[in-house]
């Protein structure tokens, strides 16, 4: 079962990636546009190269239409996406001083009652994204420049919190049966490295 | 139960659960849904925000700055940047008393000029320096408490991570902000190599020495480090040209990185994945504390708390230096417990409206004044020459202009209005600074400093109380920068233009 | 006090719209209801959230109270696209009121059913704000502007330049670190964003207006129905017809003072009085929008006669008065 957790979270992760890196690149794409776009506006293409400018220019060389809405539109799949494995590893960031002086048992109780709250918190944030989105896709809102309706990226990203809520769902069920059991069946240390 | 006296409680309640080892932006978050629950009477309104705010929250442009910063920073590592800065300042100052380690600080420096967070920073040279400054017999405490400092560096010297979330809350210039924090980040790195060479005076026996390397060998490695300076420039520089918006600058930033490392052969299938699952967690981390931030902020806001904390300070007649103290203290006693991202963003919505009204005469009418007018006569306006020596008499001489003579320059920008404007802007930005280096300090103090745990996880024979031990020296060096650019603001405001 | 409403909107508090609109609104309120209703006031979305979340905030429950730009939530309300057509308003107060008319015959019950809706109104005429001087449309190729609707965009478009997406707030910064070349934006606004210090262009155009935006000030409908009978009556009062046209008047009279300062400043206001090029230009846009409102079921063309035909007639120099 972890296994499979774990590969889902790095499929998610490895996907949240790959949108991550097309946006960084359409980025640059866009300024590489809006640069050959200006120097062929400039003086000394007009005066001196008029013709090659402008037909340059009609090929519709420019920034990207709409590059700022399509990356607010994929980053948000790209952090949902992200949050799988950080869940599953345990990245959280968190303040451990007082409680490494309370005995074991208390610990792992408290670890447990976390898991679960998170897990609810989770499944509670995909819930309403759903309602969000379902509102979105009811009132048929679009984006400002190109237009394309605002449920697109909604659904993208439900998928991905989607799949948060099950792996924290799943890393709550195996805390509470860890602490019932007293057996150890997460990985321990599960975020050693940074 | 008031509306404001449930916003005060909640303080120590979040206090309480972050205590439990409840997760910062967890902890945030509940304390965001009960209290709007309290506040309103029911559930309605706290789960009809996340409705959309999480997706917000999560589709900002400013904030997808983070993630691609974060690319580029294990980018970077993967192109083997960390290693040739480290070589190249080794080979300058290796060989002096403290040189391995004055070289880490410089690497270090080198590092946080491509990379925007600390952690990251203290890893990636950890990494390359450990090896390096145990086997040229530096003391275990010194060693790890040396790269704890040193990476705060990676915040300290932009690109930052942290100045882009208190840009965004503070609704400031990130460029501007950049580019204030860049000569306190020279200082700081300067103050940690005086640091070390007093720290290897007072222990002679915690640093060994490392032979003198030649000159041409010397410039063959600082040569190696051209990529750093490359992206540094393009980044950093383009940002502040206004070439592109900071989001912009980090694609360009982690694509050029990227591809250094694909060139240089560092990117692999293998690495890349790796590259993404470190990405992946610590956005993660970063994003879930953003949004219970948000959460959490948006609760205050309806509890009118921190509207009603400016309108009381402005009305208590304290000082605007002894308010300003006031934070950077508490500040300083948080940071022993908690880390920098999740206090900014737990505090700032509530400090910056009572730092916004207070007064520092950071700037004054003639000098408001003599800037626009020098910005004139450098774009070449034509004023007529009367008039713009009467102008610059009075100026020098300390006075304002006229209101008949600056219109008859066609000064523009120079209203009271403006003044205002400039004044809160740059006491927002010298505020940032202050502020981005007092929580940083927070890394490496004890008993809860990020960068100590990290850098301990990665030397397990170390024991933590000799880090602790060392890295006092370096809070010190801290805390007198820290006195330094309260003193003089202008050390922070120099390279920024009016 | 019975009811306590939190009113939530994306400007500072010292901008005009908050004070002289919304304070004056709430003021009222306040005042007639001898305290039993209070409105807090949230400025600058200190209750969280993007400024196009506003009105699903109303609808949420998130706030009691919202303003907010309709054209933020582009696709979902049509209908008030009428007057948003480039060249269609000329005087805020007229068609402030035929926005009324319309929205009680048209809007109320279908496109914002499921909110209360207590003012609509648009602001005074929209123009450029350029660094480079625009006369022609040919001036505005190759820059980079900020619009400020669906069809302000698409106008920009058609001319040659490059719409850039921002919400008001970010059009200074984006101004002063040359994001974007200009911006559209009624006189009113320019002050308060220090527009006339940034830019020393200013294009405006004799009659009809380049552009207009509508607002909308709605109200959740659950929290209207809960108030009792004498409390809505006291919101209905001063809401509706009169106060929209307020609304609409007052923001355009800021228009003035704005103007004031960039001529101050001694910058170059240029009136376009021979709009034909720009006519011209934007037609096609009107044939768009009626084919748009087609595929809505919705018959634009009508909408169009009708808000002109209100316009010129019955809503010609309406008065508003708070
Ligand atoms: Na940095
Ligand atoms: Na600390």
């Amino acid at each position: 079962m972890y296994q499979f957790m774990d590969r889902v979270a790095r499929l998610f992760a490895i996907l949240g990636g790959i949108i991550l890196s097309i946006l960084i690149v359409q980025t640059c794409l866009s300024i590489l546009g809006r640069s050959i776009s200006s120097i062929l506006h400039s003086d000394f293409m007009q005066t001196n190269l008029p013709g090659l400018a402008s037909s340059l220019l009609s090929t519709g060389v420019g920034s990207i239409n709409g590059a700022f809405e399509l990356v607010e539109a994929g980053m948000a799949f790209v952090i949902f996406a992200f949050l799988p494995l950080c869940q599953l590893k345990g990245a959280h960031a968190s303040v451990d001083i007082f409680t490494s002086q309370l005995p074991a048992r208390a610990n792992v109780l408290l670890r447990t009652v976390i898991e679960v709250i998170f897990a609810l918190v989770i499944v509670l944030i995909a819930y309403e994204l759903s309602q969000g989105m379902l509102s979105k896709l009811r009132t048929g809102q679009t984006t400002f420049i190109l237009e394309f309706p605002v449920w697109w990226p909604y659904a993208l990203s439900l998928i991905a919190a989607v799949a948060s809520a099950i792996v924290a769902v799943y890393v709550a069920c195996m805390r509470v049966i860890e602490m019932a059991t007293g057996q150890t069946l997460l990985p321990l240390d599960l975020e050693a490295e940074h | 139960m008031s509306d404001i006296t449930i916003g005060l409680l909640s303080f120590p309640a979040l206090l309480i659960l972050i205590f439990l080892r409840v997760p910062i932006g967890l902890a945030m978050f509940l304390g965001g849904l009960v209290g709007l629950t309290i506040v309103s009477g029911d559930t309605t309104l706290a789960f009809a925000r996340l409705k959309s705010e999480t997706f917000t929250t999560f589709s900002s442009y400013s904030l997808s700055i983070i993630p691609m910063f974060l690319l580029m920073g294990h980018f970077a590592t993967l192109g083997g940047m960390s290693q040739a800065l480290f070589k190249a300042a080794e080979s300058f100052l290796g060989h002096r008393k403290g040189g391995v380690a004055m070289a880490a600080v410089g690497a270090c420096a080198g590092f946080g000029a491509i990379c925007g967070s600390s952690l990251a920073t203290a890893a990636t040279m950890s990494r390359v320096a450990l090896p390096e400054l145990r086997r040229y017999g530096y003391s275990g405490g010194f060693s790890t408490a040396t790269l704890a400092a040193g990476g705060t560096l990676g915040i300290l010297i932009p690109p930052s991570i942290v100045l882009v979330i208190y840009a965004i809350l503070t609704e400031q210039n990130i460029a501007k902000l950049f580019l204030a924090a860049f000569i306190p980040g020279i200082l700081a790195a300067m103050g940690y190599m005086l640091t070390i060479s007093i720290y290897v005076r007072l222990h002679p026996d915690s640093a060994g020495t490392r032979p003198r390397v030649p000159y041409s060998e010397r410039f063959k490695a600082l040569i190696a480090v051209w990529p750093v300076l490359l992206v540094f420039a393009a980044v950093v520089g383009g940002i502040y040209q206004g070439w592109f918006t900071p989001t912009e600058g980090a694609a360009v930033g982690a694509f050029g990185t990227g591809l250094i490392a694909f060139l240089g052969g560092g990117l692999t299938r293998a690495t890349l994945s790796e590259s993404f699952f470190v990405t992946a967690r610590s956005t993660a981390m970063i994003f879930f504390i953003v949004l219970g931030a948000a959460f959490y902020n948006g609760f205050l806001a309806l509890t009118q708390l921190p509207q009603e904390a400016a309108a009381w300070v402005g009305a208590s007649g304290f000082s605007p230096w002894t308010v300003l103290i006031i934070i950077l203290v508490f500040y300083l006693l948080l940071g022993c417990l908690m880390d920098s991202l999740s206090m900014i963003l737990l505090t700032i919505p509530i400090f910056w409206p009572i730092v916004q009204e207070l007064d520092f005469n950071l700037v004054s009418m003639v000098d408001l004044q003599s800037a626009r007018l020098d910005a004139m006569i450098a774009a070449g306006k034509e004023i007529p020459a009367a008039a713009l020596a009467e102008a610059q008499t009075m100026l020098a001489s300390g006075q304002e202009l006229t209101r008949e003579l600056t219109r008859e320059i066609k000064l523009r920008g120079v209203s009271e209005g403006a003044l205002n404007r400039v004044n809160i802007e740059r006491t927002a930005i010298w505020f940032g600074i202050l502020v981005l280096i007092v929580v940083e300090v927070g890394l490496i103090t004890p008993p809860v400093g990020m960068n100590l745990f990290v850098i301990n996880a990665m030397d397990r024979k170390t024991p933590m109380v000799e880090t602790y031990k060392a890295v006092m020296y370096f809070v010190g060096s801290d805390l007198v920068r820290v006195v330094l650019l309260v003193a003089f603001p202008i050390i922070t405001l120099m390279l920024l233009p009016i | 006090q019975e009811v306590t409403l939190k009113l939530h909107q994306f400007l500072p508090a010292q901008a005009n719209v908050p004070k002289l609109v919304l304070d004056v609104w709430a003021d009222k309120i306040e005042a007639a209801s001898e305290g039993r209703i209070k409105v807090d006031r949230f400025p600058s979305m200190q209750l969280g959230g993007t400024p196009p979340e506003l009105l699903d905030q109303a609808i949420d429950g998130v706030a009691d109270v919202v303003w907010t730009v309709v054209g933020y939530t582009p696709g979902r309300f049509p209908t008030t696209e009428v007057f948003e057509l480039p060249f269609m308003v000329e005087d805020a107060r007229a068609a402030s009121c035929a926005y009324w008319t319309m929205f009680e015959e048209h809007m109320e019950d279908k496109e914002f059913k499921g909110v209360k809706i207590l003012g609509t109104w648009v602001h005074g005429p929209g123009m450029f704000h350029t660094a480079d001087p625009v006369e022609t449309p040919a001036d505005l190729e190759g820059m980079k502007i900020r619009g400020g609707s669906r069809l302000v965009n698409q106008l920009l478009t058609l001319a040659g330049a490059t719409p850039v997406g921002m919400p008001v707030p970010a059009v200074s910064e984006g101004l002063s670190k040359g994001v974007i070349d200009g911006t559209t934006i009624p006189w009113e606004v320019t002050a308060a964003l220090k527009v006339p210090e940034l830019v020393e262009n200013h294009t405006e155009f004799e009659g009809p207006a380049l552009y207009n935006l509508t607002f909308v000030l709605a109200m959740n409908e659950g929290v209207f129905n809960g108030m009792s009978a004498d409390l809505q009556q006291i919101v209905d009062d001063n809401s509706g017809m009169n106060f929209s046209v307020f609304a609409g008047g007052t923001q355009s009279d800021a228009d003035g003072p704005a103007r004031e300062i960039a001529v101050e400043m001694g910058n170059n206001i240029i009136t376009v009085s021979d709009t034909s090029e720009w006519q011209a230009l934007v037609n096609p846009l009107y044939d768009t929008w009626v084919a748009d409102m087609k595929g809505k079921g919705l018959d634009g063309q009508a909408l169009i006669d009708q808000a002109r035909g209100l316009m010129s007639g019955e809503c010609a120099g309406a008065m508003g008065k708070m």
